[in-house]
């Protein structure tokens, strides 16, 4: 059955989901756009396609603490962090951020043992997705067979129709969702059964040949040429929604202190300076190419799936226009 | 602003006709300069080595992006590098060269005027998705939206950093490609926008920045794109000792960008490549633009880049410089 809820409203409803636990929605940060918890008043956007960083730090936050410990004379103490995560829900998430999830769950949930941290918050998080009404210029997620409108993955479906959102539970946890709002929701109008199709441009793209050509291709010119203009930044790792290395560090000193991760890039000549001084890719030529054959060929042949989603965030926010998809093309995955 | 009545074709036709012909001589080895990107808002960095490679040259109102800052690490590598500089750019060459991080002797300027880069939020704003609906005509956009034809200031959509350029004609160069144009900021009130939005107490300071800085996502874009970075190793990425932590914590945010940009007081060249290249929208220009206004209201009329003999001003000592230690 589909529920319907007035955009004047969604205000009351951020309110009701907000008792459970965290909301994440996306907020603008001047003319940045986040997923952050929602307070009162908060600036929700949920127009905007797509958010600037993507939605993976609701579940692999920026940075995010082990344990705390504590010494005392010869004793060390272990003590466990505050479970902020319970009872979360994510809303607006666009289809190419639950597919981004999914590639992030294959290397942190489906392992074994799993990653405790990402699990806890991947299992105690509902998800509600929004449809795309209209694809920005960057967006190429068709290429993926990603329907912008509809997410897989995902525990309620929201689409725009008219001036409200449509809400179609997918799951139990869904549906407990619509139940909690009560009576703010609405029946849905006739003839919003489903988010109308939406699809997006590809850029002339083929995936062929992609990855198993890449294998002979590590030697390739074509590197020598892609990597000249990186400034070797790590801001296309940090907004990708499929890029999740990270890096272990204490902050505290010797009595007290918390161990924590927090993101890394493979951009950053220290993510691979050995201790006494070795670096196994010394210069941007070759982080840049594994950055790329890792989303292209790497972790395609580990997991089957390449390792993008078409949100189409590095072609929006390299300050040189150094993407994916120009490195698909370069590597002769162009159709035209 | 008037080009000589050159359109931007014409204008690419004329620099393309120029560089080839140092490149086929062999006069360079390499020729730094734009090529079209992926959006037609866009245009990327292009390193030519062939006449092939120069037909993708470009001059248009996309090529934001500062050249100078690949010069040293082009400089290993090449025999002799052409590089064509806007006003920043050769601002950042004299950066560069104060700072000995490259060889003057190396490297040939083709001076272009820059009429101001356009900044596609703008332009999207105000109704623009297609090429096609934007005209060009000296100092006016001429936009076609389904509301009809509206003539605007070109400087209404010009990027901040390019808005607020007090010296977009090169100020150095071996030869000037097309004709100097007409400044639209004067340098005496270059900091007026920042008087009006003083912010007199350390508390109001300390909350207005900690606003922007806490959504900074250590992704270093600004450090990478800056000509006045200029350290082999940085601070932030110091192993021994551990500077600053790797998280994303405003602490540590704060810590980097303070750092950041007192290293380049008095040194930065305010071509605003931070705050472009920044992939959150912090506003890292004014946080530079404030020392530099600082800079000047201490040690006197100083504009970065403009004389590779003028040192600046924290790299100088004179006896009435002020010595504003505060008295107990």
């Amino acid at each position: 059955m589909i529920r319907y809820i007035q955009e004047s409203r969604l205000e009351e409803l951020f309110r009701i989901l907000s008792r459970r636990g965290p909301l994440y929605l996306p907020l603008a940060e001047g003319p940045s756009l986040s997923f952050r918890p929602w307070s009162e008043g908060a600036p929700v956007d949920l127009k905007t396609v797509n958010s600037t960083v993507s939605a993976k730090e609701i579940f692999l936050p920026r940075e995010e603490a082990y344990f705390c410990y504590r010494r005392a004379g010869r004793e060390l103490a272990l003590e466990p962090l505050e479970q902020e995560a319970a009872n979360a829900v994510a809303f607006g998430l666009r289809a190419c951020d639950l597919r981004g999830l999914e590639m992030l769950d294959r290397v942190f949930k489906d392992q074994d043992p799993p990653d405790g941290l990402y699990l806890r918050r991947r299992e105690q998080t509902a998800i509600v997705a929004l449809a795309c009404a209209e694809p920005a210029p960057y967006c190429f997620c068709s290429l993926f067979g990603i329907d912008p409108a509809r997410a897989g993955g995902a525990d309620l479906q929201a689409w725009w129709h008219g001036e409200g959102l449509c809400l179609k539970a997918l799951t139990a946890a869904g549906e407990e969702l619509l139940s909690s709002a009560g009576e703010l929701l609405h029946e849905g109008p006739a003839g919003a059964e489903e988010p109308p199709r939406v699809e997006t441009g590809n850029f002339g793209l083929k995936l062929e040949g992609l990855p198993a050509g890449l294998r002979e291709r590590f030697d390739d010119p074509v590197w020598e040429e892609l990597y000249r203009s990186c400034l070797g930044c790590g801001a296309c790792t940090y907004i990708c929604p499929t890029c999740y290395c990270f890096d272990l560090e204490d902050f505290g000193h010797q009595e007290k202190g918390e161990r924590y991760r927090c993101w890394d890039s493979c951009m950053f000549r220290e993510f691979t300076l050995m201790a006494g001084g070795h670096n196994p890719r010394p210069t941007r030529k070759e982080r840049v190419r594994n950055r790329f054959l890792h989303k292209l060929q790497y972790y395609p042949e580990r997991y089957g799936e390449i390792a993008c989603t078409g949100c189409g965030r590095c072609l929006r926010s390299c300050p040189v226009d150094l993407n994916i998809v120009q490195v698909i093309r370069a590597l002769g995955g162009e159709s035209r | 602003m008037a080009q000589d009545n050159l359109n931007r074709d014409q204008a690419t036709a004329r620099i393309r006709a120029a560089v080839t012909q140092d490149l086929l001589s062999g006069r360079i080895s390499l020729l730094l300069g734009w090529q079209k990107g992926l959006f037609w808002w866009r245009s990327r960095p292009l390193f030519a080595r062939s006449q092939q490679d120069l037909e993708r040259l470009v001059w248009d109102s996309f090529c934001a992006v500062n050249l100078s800052r690949y010069l040293p690490e082009e400089l290993s590598i090449e025999e002799r590098v052409g590089i064509l500089v806007k006003g920043c750019d050769a601002r950042a060459f004299h950066r560069l060269l104060q700072d000995r991080m490259l060889d003057r002797e190396r490297v040939l300027l083709y001076g272009l005027p820059c009429p101001g880069m356009l900044d596609y939020r703008l332009l999207a704003e105000a109704g623009v998705k297609e090429a096609e609906q934007m005209l060009e005509e000296g100092e006016e956009l001429v936009i076609q939206t389904g509301g009809g034809e509206e003539r605007r200031p070109r400087t209404d959509f010009l990027l901040e950093k390019c808005r607020l350029c007090p010296h977009p004609d090169p100020v150095v160069y071996d030869q000037l490609l097309l004709p100097p144009g007409e400044p639209w900021m004067d340098p005496a009130s270059r900091f007026q926008d920042l008087e009006a939005r003083e912010r007199p107490t350390p508390a109001e300071r300390y909350a207005y920045w900690s606003g922007e800085l806490q959504r900074c996502l250590s992704c270093y874009a600004c450090r990478q794109v800056c000509p006045a970075c200029s350290c082999r190793e940085c601070f932030a990425e110091q192993q021994e000792p551990r500077w600053l932590g790797k998280g994303a914590g405003l602490n540590e945010n704060m810590l980097f960008h303070i750092i950041r940009v007192y290293h380049g007081a008095g040194r930065c060249i305010e071509c605003g490549e931070c705050q472009r290249a920044c992939p959150v929208g912090i506003p890292l220009l004014e946080l530079s633009r404030r020392l530099a206004k600082d800079i000047e209201e201490l040690y006197g009329p100083y504009e970065a880049g403009m004389d590779p003999e003028a040192p600046p001003p924290l790299l100088t000592y004179r006896p009435e410089d002020p010595a504003a230690f505060p008295e107990k």
